[in-house]
């Protein structure tokens, strides 16, 4: 099966959030379906952080916002040499965090 | 609604210090009672963020009250991440504005640097959303980092801008006995000169290690009192006129412009309707400045400046002690340091020092109008504090 990040989108007014909310930021409605988030969008600015916390095991952590195709938003890694605003990205899910025994998997973004 | 005055005013140097967490808290607190001259006090409210991860200590309002052997005075602890400090202050104005108490303590308190750097970053880090930001490595300067690159890319704003933030905010601490870091710093050391690389190596690009402020321990104290007992201290009546706060969204990617701080916007315009007061009519400010981005962009939202023209009242030299309006006269974040749950009290600390005319080389001249805004997450909770000096 695909790995997919899911969306949250409101039954009423359609607005996508993400990360998930109890309540539509936009109509006030409490009901939402599930949509998993498109890989593709356009990096809205980002980061080159050298002092990264403890689990991560490498010099620098690159970190992005990309505006995914359905206009949702996300917070992500890059991999991604010499990023620039506005270009276009693909994300995959990823291993993104080793922390103790615990992994966590997220959207990481290459160049589309 | 009660009016509420600033009587007493404490604090400690803002630096390493090596005392436990609540002997922190009782420094700034005795200072700050035997500065109005009062033995005891209705509630305490001691702000926090970090002592139950950084310190394996919680309850700390209950530990300061035994301190200082006040019981059975109530206490309790408030934390709202680094906006702590003003969120006490403004839940002790609440109270003596309410009629339930007539004076209050209120003490900001933290001890950061009992762990590692990279620990104490983490720790901060965990305001950040667990699920949507946090598991990526997002920081506080990471977030800040990519606030920076786009509010650069939009509004023109240079390293060299915020270099000048950096050197204006140590230069503003050279005249601050309680500031952490004693250390002039030159446009050619940090950005211009041979050495500026090594000097200042990127932390969260294009913010730089200078851009950014220390990790500090400290603590800092206000008594905060009704009219007639204000009065009676005989202490400078230094008025807490306003209040206001407000939210935004948890995850700094879901803002419909994320070089918004919509939060700053709406706790100072509720701050200064609630002391019936305008940007125009401060004298002096502290900002949060814990990236030096952040005080050219709170200097624009809380109305002091247009939007994309703090950068222009910075090279004017306008926010210099000195300038029209100065801004962070103690050092800011930048320089007196960032004891999280303390800098909203230090901020309000240096406010009423300066309003008092008691700020020696740092005095802003005839200073009667006071603004502080303290930021907590990554602009997601923001407090606003208004100070004016009565006759």
């Amino acid at each position: 099966m695909k790995e997919q990040i899911l969306g949250y989108k409101c039954s009423k007014c359609k607005t996508v959030h993400y990360p998930n909310r109890a309540i539509c930021r936009k109509c006030g409605n409490d009901k939402f379906e599930i949509e998993p988030l498109p890989d593709k969008g356009k990096l809205l600015t980002f980061t080159h952080l050298y002092n990264p916390a403890g689990d991560f095991e490498v010099p620098v952590l690159d970190l992005g916002i990309v505006e995914l195709s359905n206009g949702c938003r996300i917070t992500g890694q890059m991999k991604i040499e010499n990023p620039k605003i506005g270009m276009k990205v693909i994300g995959k899910i990823e291993k993104v965090r080793q922390s103790g025994y615990t992994s966590y998997k997220g959207m990481v973004f290459y160049k589309a | 609604m009660r009016e509420v005055y600033v009587v007493g005013i404490g604090i400690t140097k803002f630096s390493r210090l090596e005392y436990p967490l609540v002997e922190i808290a009782a420094y700034p607190s005795i200072m700050a009672m035997k500065d109005c001259g009062l033995s005891s006090v209705d509630h305490v409210y001691v702000a926090n963020m970090g002592g139950s991860r950084l310190n394996r200590q919680t309850a700390l309002g209950s530990a300061l009250v035994d301190h200082l052997s006040l019981y059975p005075t109530g206490a309790e602890t408030i934390e709202n991440g680094p906006a702590s400090g003003a969120s006490a202050i403004k839940t002790g104005f609440m109270a003596v504005a309410s009629g339930v108490h007539d004076v209050v303590m209120v003490t900001g308190v933290e001890r950061m640097r009992e762990t590692n750097n990279l620990e104490a970053t983490d720790f901060v880090a965990s305001l950040a959303h667990p699920l949507a930001e946090q598991i990526y490595g997002v920081t506080l300067p990471s977030l800040a980092g990519m606030f920076a690159r786009l509010y650069m890319d939009k509004y023109g704003v240079t390293s060299k801008h915020l270099a000048m933030v950096a050197i204006k905010n140590h230069n503003h601490a050279l005249a601050n006995p309680f500031a952490h870091l004693h250390m002039p710093i030159t446009i050619e050391g940090i950005l211009e000169g041979p050495e500026a690389s090594t000097n200042n190596p990127f932390v969260a690009d294009p913010l730089r290690f200078f851009d950014m402020c220390p990790v500090s321990d400290g603590g800092a104290c206000l008594i905060l009192a009704s009219k007639d007992v204000a009065k009676k201290t005989k202490k400078p009546m230094i008025r807490l006129a306003g209040v206001g706060q407000a939210t935004d969204t948890h995850c700094v990617h879901e803002r419909k412009d994320p070089t918004d701080l919509l939060a700053v916007r709406e706790a100072a315009a509720r701050c200064f309707k609630m002391a019936g007061l305008k940007p125009k009519d401060v004298d002096v400010a502290e900002l949060h400045d814990a990236f030096t981005i952040l005080e050219i962009a709170e200097s624009e939202e809380v109305g002091f400046f247009k939007k994309g023209e703090g950068h222009i009242a910075l090279e004017k030299g306008y926010t210099a002690l000195g300038g029209k309006l100065p801004i962070n006269p103690s050092g800011g974040l930048k320089a007196k340091g960032h004891p999280v749950g303390a800098t909203g009290v230090g901020q309000a600390h240096e406010i009423v020092t300066q309003l008092r005319g008691e700020a020696g080389e740092r005095q802003v001249k005839n200073a009667k109008t006071g603004f502080s805004c303290n930021f907590g997450g990554f602009g997601n909770n923001v407090v606003a504090l208004a100070f004016q000096k009565e006759k």
